[in-house]
């Protein structure tokens, strides 16, 4: 079974559009179940030393997927997610 | 095939909508149509004190609502197509380039609250350091898009450009002192990394036109649904002041030197990153369509350093010396460029 790391990036309290992003990755992440494809979703904060130094100054929402940030400062829709992942 | 004619077709639609939008703020213009509401004082105290909020918010929205529709949908719009990966690989990169890119994307990229810590953090972070940081935090909420084409449409676009320049001059200031403080200059240490060239980790993607509009236009949804409850209430506060508020008290307390000073000191806590600043702000000091003091209402609305939320999240990413040293820096242009634009203008 394939696994793909999609990192959710945000603040810490997330805040509303973090939120939107980060279900709708895991509602890709259930689609992408059933053609066995494992997907295994964090949330990172985006203010700690750590992110910043891995991906640079981001804008929140952003998504990395297997450690390539793809989505900066926007929310996708769930279809997008799934193509990102089958991609990588 | 099928797919790109669907594609076409609702972009078509969206940039048609946006065009509408836009055409109606010409429109405006052009027929000298006013955007702000038009009750006089007196005809609002014929009301019953109920009604006064009522008849009030009628008369705002049958105006303002071309201003709001235009000020969302571009808020949304830029954001949206703004290519912010780029501009965010070079904030870290120079304290010159970090000043500049402070300064020039502050007003776009920060109509949404929750992306202005992070954005901060990430300059101190990432090298350009505790100047550019300070610079783009107090720049953000203080002319951000949404609060300068809301100052220019219900007040007037000379205060808006005030507003501009005294923001920049301000935000620089704070940015340029604090990096020298010895205090600054511990936070910088601190946080700056050894080694930071992250950019090859970023291959950010770009959805099709079509989806990009129409999350442009969700995006404005979302601006409007967290910011309209405030400014409503807003405005149900500035009915009655409007209706009750002797003109007279304005004239002997918030105008003058005097005037300047206190609007300074509540502009701080009753500032909300909301808008709601602008329309109390025009209830206060702007009565049928003359400003009282301009100097008193430009320190008002310059009271950004107090918004408690984002002081309370920088604090705690740089403890309370920096935080302190901004919010008095910030205090203090605000009453000098109150002072200066009253002096300058002849309208203290």
């Amino acid at each position: 079974m394939k696994e793909v790391k999609v990192e959710v990036i945000g603040p810490e309290p997330p805040c509303a559009r973090c939120q939107a992003a980060k279900k709708a990755v895991e509602r890709a992440a259930e689609k992408l179940k059933d053609s066995g494809i494992s997907v295994k979703i964090e949330k990172i904060n985006i203010l700690s030393r750590d992110v910043i130094q891995k991906y640079g100054v981001l804008v929140s929402p952003s998504i990395a997927i297997n450690g390539v940030v793809k989505i900066v400062g926007r929310v996708p829709n769930p279809e997008e997610i799934e193509k990102l992942v089958l991609e990588a | 095939m099928e797919e790109n004619v669907k594609r076409r077709i609702r972009a078509g639609l969206i940039l048609a909508f946006i065009a509408v939008v836009i055409g109606l703020l010409v429109w405006s213009r052009i027929q000298a149509y006013s955007l702000a509401p038009t009750y006089k004082p007196l005809e609002l105290r014929a009301y019953s004190p109920w009604l006064i909020p009522l008849v009030y918010l009628y008369d705002y929205f049958s105006h303002a609502w071309i201003c709001l529709l235009f000020a969302f949908s571009m808020a949304g719009l830029i954001y949206e197509l703004v290519p912010k990966e780029t501009l965010t690989k070079h904030m870290g990169s120079s304290k010159v380039t970090g000043y500049t890119l402070a300064l020039g994307i502050a007003p776009f990229l920060t109509v949404c609250s929750c992306t202005m810590v992070p954005l901060f953090a990430g300059i101190l972070y990432a090298g350009a350091g505790i100047g550019p940081a300070i610079t783009f935090l107090l720049m953000a909420p203080a002319s951000n898009f949404l609060a300068i084409l809301l100052t220019g449409e219900l007040i007037s676009w000379e205060v808006a450009g005030a507003r501009i320049i005294a923001s920049i001059m301000v935000a620089l200031t704070a940015g340029i002192i604090i990096s020298k403080t010895p205090w600054g200059r511990q936070i910088e240490k601190e946080y700056r990394m050894s080694s930071a060239s992250p950019a090859s980790a970023v291959e950010a993607v770009k959805p099709p036109l079509d989806e990009r509009l129409m999350a442009a236009l969700k995006f404005a949804g979302y601006l409007a649904k967290q910011i309209l409850p405030y400014f409503i209430a807003g405005l149900i506060a500035v009915s009655y002041l409007e209706a009750y508020l002797p003109e007279e008290i304005i004239r002997g307390y918030l105008t003058g030197v005097g005037g300047i000073l206190l609007a300074s000191a509540l502009g701080g806590p009753l500032y909300t990153p909301t808008l709601v600043e602008i329309v109390l702000g025009r209830g206060i000091w702007v009565r049928e369509g003359t400003i009282l003091s301009k100097g008193a209402l430009l320190s008002w609305l310059m009271g950004q350093p107090y918004d408690f939320a984002n002081a309370l999240a920088v604090s705690r990413i740089t403890r309370w010396k920096v935080v302190a040293s901004y919010v008095i820096i910030a205090w203090a242009g605000s009453v000098i460029f109150g002072l200066l634009y009253g002096i300058l203008s002849g309208s203290l």
